[in-house]
């Protein structure tokens, strides 16, 4: 029973990966281009974007899913996630993606913005340009400082896809709790803790290390 | 000809005008030192003159390129960049790259001007070379936080050294530093003078202005109020608030 339950609850897990690594591939640049308009000198820019960061750290991500879900069906008329699972799960992508890459572009402008102005104008005064000096300068010391920010945000998303069972979408818990019915024992429910509990240590671990490395300049 | 020919320059922050029309010549080989007290305006022309701030007025000529003149042109990111090359920059704060060694300090930016690999090796011969003149063989592979300021300031030399600028500006190379560790900034710094390094010296060491430069500027108050030999300036000052200024300065 209890190999076999492992095995089912790992399938579900790998819904939760899929999810998860997914959102970490898109978000994590997408985070970056927000933060660069959200730091942009123009208005026009400017403005817009940090509403969209407040409203989508200013609501929950569960609300945020059943938005986008169901409101292009019912204020658009369109259904433009398709039927089916990997309908269900574009758009949990899609909500997750666009939550997590909000909430990444304030780390990163935060880490963007606490270099200090000293470094840029070593680089100006080198002749570095724009390009070198973001890339050859600022970026290793800004993902130095973000490790420690990422990390919580990535472990917090790990047990954030447990969210998008909102939407019907299949991961570990949805595999859990379907025992209590096919065979009215709760116990994997409670079992399925112990993956996100392995998984978030590992991710633990990797984060420890990138920390290390980045440990030789200060 | 004069290396650089300064023509009034001169610069507002908000309302309040910092720089009130400052003009000034100088010859190759020299050593300028502008002193003066705070808010004098003495860092915020050498900012100018490397394009860290954009003058209001006036002209800046080197070589008899006019590489600024305010009333005619509006300098693109490009040009800013092509005009600095003739400055090099050393910072109060040193402003090292805390994730290169001193080495790659040194030798990043003509690296990245290079064209070949030919070029890469002789820029990274010349960079161990101006490091060894620094007094810092033995520091090469250091990271800036292994370094104590003064070799910091010393790899920042390099570093500016490493462009052959036509002028070498200095704000306050020493201000960040503890006592015991000016003495081998100045050292250095010394030791370019006798070189013929051109070089202009903001600076609140009044004794080491004496003994290195060609000339000093006193500015009070956004204008250059006395500028002459160190035996004029310093030692024979004739304008009152030069008087006043190294009075304060002795006691």
């Amino acid at each position: 029973m209890f190999a076999n339950v492992t095995l089912s609850l790992l399938e579900g897990f790998l819904g939760t990966l899929k999810l998860f690594s997914l959102t970490l591939l898109f978000s994590l640049p997408l985070g970056l281009i927000i933060s660069f308009g959200s730091m942009n000198k123009n208005l026009v820019v400017r403005l817009p974007i940090r509403f969209i960061i407040w409203v989508v750290r200013g609501t929950p991500l569960m609300l945020q899913l059943l938005i986008i879900f169901y409101g292009p069906g019912i204020f658009l008329g369109v259904n433009l996630w398709g039927a089916g699972d990997s309908g269900r799960f574009t758009a949990a992508l899609v909500a997750f993606v666009i939550n997590y890459a909000c909430y990444f572009s304030e780390i990163y402008r935060g880490g963007i913005q606490s270099i200090p102005k000293g470094q840029y104008e070593a680089a100006a005064v080198l002749g570095l340009n724009k390009g070198q000096t973001f890339f050859r300068i600022v970026l290793l010391q800004v993902i130095k400082k973000i490790v420690p920010p990422i990390s919580n945000e990535v472990i917090t998303l790990v047990k954030d896809t447990s969210l998008a069972r909102v939407i019907a979408f299949y991961e570990i818990i949805w595999e859990g709790e379907r025992f209590i019915k096919s065979a009215g024992i709760i116990w994997p429910l409670f079992y399925t803790g112990a993956f996100y509990l392995i998984f978030s240590g590992l991710l633990t671990l990797l984060f420890g290390y990138i920390e290390k490395k980045l440990e030789y300049f200060r | 000809m004069a290396i650089l020919e300064v023509h009034e320059i001169r610069k507002k922050f908000d309302k309040e005008e910092i720089l009130k029309g400052i003009s000034f010549n100088m010859e190759r080989g020299q050593t300028l030192s502008i002193i003066g007290s705070s808010g004098s305006g003495k860092t915020t022309l050498l900012r100018c003159l490397n394009f860290l701030e954009v003058p209001d007025a006036g002209s800046i000529t080197v070589n008899g390129d006019v590489l600024f003149f305010a009333n005619y042109s509006k300098l693109k990111e490009e040009e800013i960049r092509k005009n600095r090359h003739h400055f090099g920059m050393v910072f109060q704060q040193f402003n090292l790259f805390p994730q290169y060694t001193a080495l790659e300090n040194v030798i990043l930016a003509p690296k990245l001007a290079a064209k070949s690999k030919d070029e890469i090796e002789e820029i990274t011969e010349n960079g161990k070379e101006l490091l060894r003149k620094m007094g810092l063989e033995d520091r090469m592979d250091n990271y800036p936080h292994q370094l104590s300021g003064g070799q910091q300031q010393r790899v920042a030399i390099a570093r500016a050294l490493a462009l052959k600028p036509d002028i070498l500006c200095f704000d306050e190379p020493t201000s960040a530093l503890d006592p015991e560790l000016t003495g081998e900034v100045l050292k250095v710094i010394k030791e370019l003078a006798k070189q013929k390094t051109t070089m202009i010296i903001v600076t609140h060491e009044i004794g080491f202005a004496r003994d290195v430069s060609d000339e000093i500027i006193f500015m009070d108050g956004g204008v250059i109020a006395e500028q002459g030999t160190p035996e004029q300036v310093i030692d024979n000052p004739s304008n009152e608030r030069t008087k006043q200024f190294l009075a304060n300065y002795l006691k």
